[in-house]
């Protein structure tokens, strides 16, 4: 016999609580993070190369500046070097001061400096 | 520990302090160093851009010392000139800027804010302006970017 009030009624229905987002709103929300980073990542890249063409042009602007003042002491040791080279070989029959050991014109600077 | 040197050998070392030949003219150097010189730099090659040019063209054709004295000098002598004056009429933007590069590791990118108002200063004074070559056209150049990615992290 059924009880007083009738059966209960049968639990068929599904339970399924929320749990959070869905993947694809999870996939698309990293991905546009990601792509966010990425575009600023870009950017940056063009920006260091940009700063990095400062940098390079600074140093150009000031190497005929340094190198002019780096010639005058090294050709002031060359003259002093030369000196000291007429003054020790003196004595030295067809001796030439400052003649390099080399048959060329081209500018060789010395092995041996004397700061 | 300690180690033997003989008598002979000397504990400084020798600097050959013989002056330049009397047949080259003087010129008083630049006596400056490497933050103040990065600060003027932009000017030094807006300034004295026939100079510097000569003087390379002239060292190209032969790397003797003693080939480009002439054109040296006057590299030498238009860069004094551009120093003193930036210190005549930007002194105080000038030192702003060199000593802020001199904290931040010799960086422009850290020292955008004292760089401008030397700029803006050197402009109205002097009529020089910063130009990097090569920027790429239709872009600002990097150092009158508004909001740069690479900056300094404390404000």
């Amino acid at each position: 016999m059924p009880p007083p009030g009738g059966f209960e009624a049968v639990k068929y229905k599904r339970n399924l609580p929320f749990r959070g987002p869905s993947a694809l709103v999870l996939l698309g929300t990293v991905t546009a993070i990601c792509g966010y980073g990425f575009y600023r990542v870009g950017k940056g890249n063009l920006e260091k190369r940009e700063l990095q063409r400062e940098k390079v042009w600074s140093r150009i602007h000031l190497v005929p500046l340094l190198m002019a003042e780096g010639d005058r002491d090294a050709y002031r040791r060359e003259q002093a070097a030369l000196a000291r080279e007429r003054l020790i070989m003196k004595d030295v029959e067809g001796w030439e001061p400052g003649k390099g050991s080399y048959h060329s014109s081209r500018y060789r600077s010395p092995e041996i400096v004397i700061l | 520990m300690s180690s033997f040197q003989q008598g002979s050998t000397t504990a400084t070392e020798y600097v050959d302090a013989t002056p330049l030949p009397d047949n080259v003219p003087k010129v008083d150097e630049l006596g400056v160093t490497s933050a103040p010189l990065k600060s003027a730099a932009f000017f030094i090659g807006a300034h004295c851009k026939d100079f510097n040019d000569d003087f390379m063209l002239c060292k190209s054709e032969n790397r003797d010392p003693a080939h480009c004295l002439k054109e040296g000098r006057r590299v030498t002598r238009c860069a004094r000139d551009l120093i003193n004056k930036m210190r005549d009429s930007c002194l105080k933007e000038f030192d702003a800027h060199w000593t802020c590069l001199e904290k931040n590791n010799q960086e422009y990118y850290l020292c955008r804010k004292p760089e401008r108002t030397l700029n803006q200063c050197m402009f109205e004074k002097l009529g020089l302006t910063k130009t990097i070559p090569g920027t790429p056209p239709g872009q600002k150049p990097i150092h009158e970017v508004d909001s740069p990615i690479f900056k300094a992290i404390q404000k």
